[in-house]
């Protein structure tokens, strides 16, 4: 079989495997999602106080800067897991015995993730047709001004996650949260870069479109040139919003994106790019090797000791029935009649004892497996919050000490899902709400110990506002840790989630949005108090109903 | 103590129909429950550990409703199932811990069992390793463990000796005789001769029918004088299997020794004693063609 016919399998296969999940749906949905963001004017492309007059030009611009900016965000998190599945199925291990190399893998797999983020693509493409349809912009429809910025700028971008995606699961220390989390601050920066050059550039970006992951620089820096023909007292200003934004007053004309040879040549240099990525993955990639997971390196077999050799030695002999029940005999004293008995309480009496102890077990389960660099930035972000001033504490230390247990949140509503122990835990006794009250315990627990540097600073200057938000904090995040993880099934719901609206909420104190309640201006306890109580009944009878139909 | 299922069926989405109208009565003993692949036994030990529920039918232990009062059974439920995961980072000891504090066990008792059991299963030495660098069978070791911590009065495990090297499966079969006494341990498998070392009494299932529940006594005597030893030269090995019911082969330097499973003996056949595994076949080909027989009608 030729090479290309083996590519087009794995490619095919695994595509296939992910269309037929439920979820894909939702995906989908999500793509329709953001038609509708653009329909709705949730999507604000202003240059100043102008917007472009509703035409085929003007919407698939919009909407090709909508698709590769938000798609090339949040197409990570449901790309993401392409050789995880090949973990969990244990596919991967067969792959493995065969003759396909690394590179070939981590190409393969790039490329079924890159069809996965085309089709939504694909269907953000079909609705721009709607929304123009349904704005009433024009009856003149023109398919290329109305698709192509999509489908070039959009599929370019998306490309490029897909090879990120693949790079991310195959490096160890990127391939769990950390790698989650840290993807968003990434997919930040290089749109932040991309939007400061956006001043520095004239009508012909130049080189800059090669630095220009999204679109974005290419597509408005022809629209502020068009601007400035128009109005020459535009103060230069080009925004991409999404969310409440102050209306545009005027409008102009857009006619267009001109496609100048350095725009195709610069969206080539990125498929190559990204091809380029996914190559890199293949030098981290375990290919499967148990080996070469990270805790059967920390986990160093003991030595065989002289004495222990002779017992390695007699194995074999003690294999043999006779020595069978000979090695039995010598093992009576383990015999399970040798064991405390129990005393079976009632299921009454269950649910009222040990929810302490079951509390604790949930905590150090949370802690355990993080190293103790890990606890040293705790401890410094801790004493940061007790050693700042109270504002400072308040509106910045408390802000990054409750980003870093990220982590230790994020699995509180699947880690039964994660690790396949629900039949362990589901069987005992009343588990359903002593479980969960003790893993949300736990959890606000962690938020409580992370952030009592703040709890105790404001206790001490008596700002009982200041720490009625702190509690709404420390009960919204494990709050919303458990319900997201609760409903999606995976931890990257939150750990996406959570990233996004610590930046934009407590970072940027955005009342309404800051849940932590860094300044007494953006504070608002009350709703996110209520927040958590409807989540946390909204994770509990999520968890409920999928057991009884489990 | 006492088990009742009463006509118990289990219809999944799609239409599969695992168990039907499936009914059974366990007192304190080891019942083995043997099936080939998708008979049901899974389905089965699920709805018994509360995980699932019946799409018709009732489970009652000790006259009370596991589906609507769940909660009495479980306190007193050891359940091992046939997958399971472990969290990777805690060690052995750290696990136990918290499935007991799970299941509600006093620190103290649960502190003493665990040591004692993970004795039991040999896994004294490695109390402090991390789960994540266990073997598959330690893993499953594990897993006994866990399904003996609060001394269950129901005990279920499905498939455990899976992944057992055969030293730790004869000390499982033995661990499970010492368990028989005033508990239900109800032992599901494919391996004959996992249920032939411990049961008390024995249910076949196939298809999501309960195909025979008796003695493994009772059960033998069904295939009494129905077993037969028959010498055959290689070449005509296929032409037997074609005509009879074969259940195991030998080849020796005077042919291949053929097993048959029959109500009558080919030419130069000799009777033999039959053993469990001949009656369990006896009972699954009686089965398939009763099923046959109704379907043509």
């Amino acid at each position: 079989m030729s090479r290309s016919r083996v590519l087009y399998h794995m490619v095919r296969a695994d595509f296939l495997e992910r269309v037929r999940r439920y979820s894909f749906l939702l995906t989908l949905g999500f793509s329709v999602y953001l038609g509708y963001t653009v329909y709705a004017e949730q999507v604000h492309v202003q240059l100043d106080k102008y917007r472009g007059v509703d035409n085929s030009a003007w919407l698939g611009s919009v909407v090709g800067l909508t698709g590769s900016v938000w798609l090339s965000l949040i197409g990570f998190y449901i790309v993401k897991n392409a050789i995880q599945r090949d973990r969990e199925t244990r596919v991967g291990q067969i792959l493995a015995t065969t003759p396909i190399g690394k590179a070939f893998y981590t190409l393969a797999k790039t490329l079924s993730n890159f069809a996965v983020l085309a089709a939504m693509v694909l269907v953000l493409a079909l609705a721009t047709l709607g929304i123009q349809l349904a704005r009433g912009a024009g009856t003149q429809i023109d398919p290329v001004a109305l698709f192509l910025p999509l489908l070039i700028f959009g599929l370019c971008a998306v490309a490029v996650t897909a090879a990120l995606a693949v790079l991310f699961e195959s490096l160890p220390v990127l391939r769990g949260g950390v790698g989650n989390v840290l993807y968003f601050f990434l997919w930040t920066a290089l749109i932040a870069i991309g939007a400061a050059s956006l001043d520095k550039v004239g009508p012909d970006p130049g080189w800059h479109v090669f630095t220009d992951w999204t679109g974005l620089v290419s597509v408005m820096s022809q629209m502020q040139a068009q601007v400035r023909r128009i109005d020459p007292l535009y103060n230069g200003s080009a925004a991409f919003n999404i969310g409440p934004f102050n209306p545009a007053t005027k409008t102009f004309l857009w006619t267009g994106f001109h496609w100048s040879p350095e725009i195709f040549l610069s969206r080539a240099a990125l498929l190559g790019f990204a091809v380029l990525l996914a190559l890199l993955a293949a030098l981290f990639f375990d290919r499967f090797d148990p080996a070469r997971r990270g805790w059967l390196k920390t986990n160093k077999q003991k030595p065989v000791r002289r004495g222990e050799t002779a017992e390695l030695l007699l194995a074999p002999l003690l294999a043999t029935p006779s020595a069978q029940s000979l090695h039995h005999f010598q093992m009576a004293s383990h015999s399970i009649a040798h064991l405390p008995p129990v005393s079976h309480p009632g299921s009454r009496q269950v649910s009222r004892m040990r929810i302490s102890a079951l509390v604790l077990a949930e905590l150090r389960l949370m802690l355990k497996g993080h190293a103790w660099w890990w606890k040293a930035v705790a401890a410094a972000l801790w004493i940061a919050c007790v050693a700042s001033p109270l504002t400072q504490a308040r509106s910045d230390a408390i802000v990054f000490a409750w980003l870093w247990p990220v982590l230790l949140w994020s699995p509180m509503g699947t880690r039964e899902t994660q690790w396949n122990t629900g039949a362990l835990i589901f069987s005992a006794p009343r588990a359903v709400p002593r479980q969960f009250l003790a893993i949300y315990v736990a959890g606000v627990l962690v938020a409580v110990l992370t952030g009592s540097g703040l709890g105790l600073h404001l206790l001490m200057a008596r700002d009982f506002d200041g720490l009625a938000a702190w509690v709404a904090g420390a009960c919204f995040i494990p709050a919303m840790a458990l319900a997201l993880g609760a409903v999606s099934g995976t931890r990257k719901f939150f750990e996406a989630l959570y990233t996004a609206w610590w930046y934009i909420g407590p970072l940027h104190h955005i009342r309404g949005l800051d849940f932590m309640g860094t300044t007494a201006q953006s504070s608002t306890p009350a709703g996110y108090l209520a927040a958590a109580a409807v989540l946390l009944l909204a994770a509990y009878s999520w968890r409920k109903v999928k057991l009884a139909h489990s | 103590m006492k088990l009742e299922i009463e006509d118990v069926s289990k219809q999944y989405r799609g239409g599969v129909l695992a168990l039907r109208r499936f009914s059974l009565e366990l007192r304190p003993g080891v019942l083995g429950l043997l099936g080939p692949n998708g008979a049901g036994k899974t389905t089965l030990m699920t709805i018994l550990a509360t995980i699932t529920k019946a799409t018709q039918g009732r489970v009652l232990w000790n006259g009370i409703d596991i589906a609507r009062q769940p909660d009495p059974l479980r306190s007193v439920l050891g359940y091992l199932p046939q997958d399971f995961g472990v969290y990777p980072n805690l060690n052995a000891v750290e696990f136990l811990e918290y499935l007991a504090a799970v299941k509600g066990l006093d620190g103290a008792t649960a502190a003493r069992r665990i040591d004692g059991l993970l004795e039991l299963v040999n896994l004294g030495d490695a109390r402090k390793r991390p789960l994540g660098g266990y073997s598959g069978g330690m893993k499953q070791r594990v897993g006994i463990a866990q399904a003996l911590l609060n001394d269950p009065q129901l005990l279920i495990v499905d498939e455990p000796t899976a992944g057992l090297d055969p030293e730790e499966r004869v000390r499982f079969r033995n661990l499970l005789s010492d368990l028989s006494g005033e508990r239900i341990v109800i032992l599901s498998t494919h391996i004959v001769s996992d249920v032939e070392a411990t049961a008390t009494d024995i249910a076949i299932i196939a298809k999501g029918d309960l195909v025979a529940h008796a003695t493994p006594e009772a059960l033998l005597l069904q295939v009494e004088g129905k077993v037969w030893e028959w010498v055959v030269p290689s070449a005509d090995l296929n032409a037997a299997k074609q005509q009879y019911l074969i259940s195991s082969t030998t080849r020796r330097s005077d042919g291949v020794h053929v097993r048959i499973l029959g109500e009558r003996a080919p030419a130069g056949a000799e009777p033999v004693t039959p053993n469990l595994e001949d009656a369990y076949l006896y009972c699954l080909s009686k089965h398939r063609l009763d099923h046959h027989a109704g379907a043509a009608q």
